[in-house]
């Protein structure tokens, strides 16, 4: 195996992770606070990157610079975000106190209209806009040529937002309210905390990672009708692996499944589809509750 | 001494999925009293606390809290009336310090961060044992220093009631006697606190409540047996009133 491909299959992985963990992050997020996983996740995933990808054509067209074609890639996310995350919390609104498991069938259809919808507005026809891969140009580590979007400003991206979402988290009252009812809503309402609030910004924030990581996708993927599902099932893998809720845990996981499934691109290519939930049955043959998470009781 | 009805509770009834728990309670606790409330587990104890933070549903009755009715006012908004509230299972938020698990009611509340700062001088003062805590991570702590930092706590946020839920279970007689001197000293320093302790056994709580009010298979019933906590001279009134 030459060095080369090592090297290859390494920037790969971590590319790859990068998006994997946004994704996950979302998911890992929302369940946190809300107690639902959110199948519909996989959905902002297609339409942050669809999103993206028009605004790109719309107003990123002729534009050389580098900066236009991020900023259109952020907004598209978080408009997209916004929009489908408070649609989805209204939906499950109507839902709130009921069984766990009819929340999750809401979710469920709401991923199938979503899918159908996104056939609907941006039809079959594979999607690519990729402006920003060329104008962020190209770097060589170790004999390796490597585009610089792929890495550097994804795997930035997703320690940026990491780092951000730990802070978040910490240090302003927003985020403590967050802390407090993701660890004990009952107690966390004696308190003062407008759980109900607190569960409408988690879901919202929790949208916006997922369709971020569909938007930082889209200039290195084709959309097709189809991704939603596919990162949805990758990216509940890295969460189950992890732990649902553990945040560290995620990025980690991520990594981990992001680089073997590389490693297995260019290595054992029969093996890259199965190698995300080798890797989950692993870890839940042998830790039921995730890499990352201390033991309690079950919800669902 | 305030002697001013700061809660009613008026013929409160509520189920737990069908199962009545409290049934047609009747109280009425005022300022600056230390009320116990003692029953065998699964009496209702939890329940009567949790019924007035807005937890559970009624199924019937009335509370008021200073005249104003309490079900009209959401959960979330209850603390900011100044209701304290120490669950029995010390919920610290982990990953906060035990001064910013003090600090977040009153942060919520939206009070200044000169105000923050006042109660949580008050509050040291009276919990001392909180001193040496605050930095500490809120997954660090004992169960005896977990009842301090939910006293702690309550008191923040609760300027007119605390509900302190069994507090003195699992605590060293040690820790028992040094949370029985906080309370006491917290009459003093707070004249108009109404404090309400629930508790299993009523012998741990001493002489520390002014009235003990037993609680059984939901129902409520007042015992005075502490009759010179309220002093000798004024029998004329029935602090708390329960009957069924």
């Amino acid at each position: 195996m030459s060095s080369d491909i090592l090297i290859l299959a390494m920037l790969d992985g971590i590319s790859y992770a990068g998006l994997l963990f946004l994704v996950a992050l979302g998911l890992t997020f929302i369940f946190g606070v809300v107690k639902i996983l959110n199948v519909a996740h996989g959905s902002l995933y297609a339409f942050g990157g669809y999103g993206a990808a028009s605004l790109g054509l719309w107003w990123g067209q002729g534009s050389d610079s580098a900066l236009v074609s991020v900023a259109l890639l952020i907004s598209g996310a978080i408009a997209m975000g916004v929009v489908l995350g408070t649609v989805l919390m209204l939906l499950l609104k109507k839902f709130q106190d009921r069984d766990p498991i009819l929340q999750l069938l809401v979710t469920f259809g709401a991923f199938m209209i979503f899918e159908d919808l996104q056939r609907m507005i941006w039809g079959t026809q594979p999607y690519f806009v990729a402006d920003v891969v060329n104008q962020l140009g190209t770097s060589e580590l170790m004999g390796v040529v490597y585009m610089n979007y792929q890495l550097l400003f994804v795997p930035g991206a997703a320690l940026a937002v990491y780092f951000l979402l730990k802070w978040f988290l910490n240090s302003t009252l927003a985020g403590r309210q967050i802390v407090a009812v993701t660890h004990d809503r009952e107690v966390a309402t004696a308190l003062g905390i407008n759980a109900r609030r607190i569960g409408y910004l988690t879901f919202v924030v929790g949208a916006v990672l997922g369709s971020l990581g569909g938007a930082l996708a889209s200039p290195t993927t084709s959309l097709v009708p189809g991704i939603g599902a596919d990162m949805i099932v990758l990216s509940f893998a890295v969460v189950a692996s992890a732990g649902l809720g553990q945040i560290t845990g995620a990025l980690i996981t991520a990594l981990l499944i992001g680089l073997s499934r590389s490693f297995c691109v260019y290595l054992a290519p029969e093996f890259e589809v199965v190698m995300p939930y080798l890797i989950m049955v692993l870890v839940l043959l042998i830790r039921p509750q995730g890499l990352f998470t201390v033991v309690q009781a079950r919800k669902i | 001494m305030n002697n001013d009805i700061l809660l009613q509770l008026d013929h409160v009834s509520v189920d737990i999925v069908r199962a009545p728990i409290l049934r047609r309670v009747h109280a009425e606790l005022r300022s600056g009293h230390i009320i116990a409330v003692v029953g065998r587990n699964g009496a209702g104890k939890t329940t009567l606390l949790r019924t007035i933070m807005g937890l559970v549903k009624l199924k019937e009755g009335q509370i008021l809290f200073e005249g104003r009715d309490l079900l009209r006012v959401a959960a979330h908004s209850r603390a900011r009336l100044g209701i304290g509230y120490a669950p029995q299972e010390r919920v610290m938020f982990p990953t906060l310090s035990i001064e910013e698990n003090l600090r977040l009611p009153c942060q919520v509340a939206g009070m200044s961060k000169a105000q923050v700062d006042e109660r949580l001088e008050m509050t040291l003062d009276v919990v001392a044992q909180l001193k040496p805590m605050l930095g500490r991570s809120g997954a660090a702590l004992s169960g005896g220093q977990g009842k301090m930092a939910a006293l702690g706590r309550a008191l923040m946020i609760g300027s007119k009631l605390i509900l302190l839920d069994e507090p003195f279970q699992g605590l060293a007689p040690a820790l028992a006697t040094e949370y029985s001197n906080a309370l006491k000293n917290l009459q003093l320093r707070m004249p108009d606190l109404c404090i309400v302790v629930t508790e299993s056994n009523g012998s741990l709580l001493k002489d520390v409540p002014d009235h003990v009010l037993h609680i059984e298979r939901g129902e409520l019933s007042a015992v005075t047996r502490f009759a010179t906590a309220v002093g000798p001279d004024t029998p004329s009134y029935l602090p708390l009133e329960a009957h069924s």
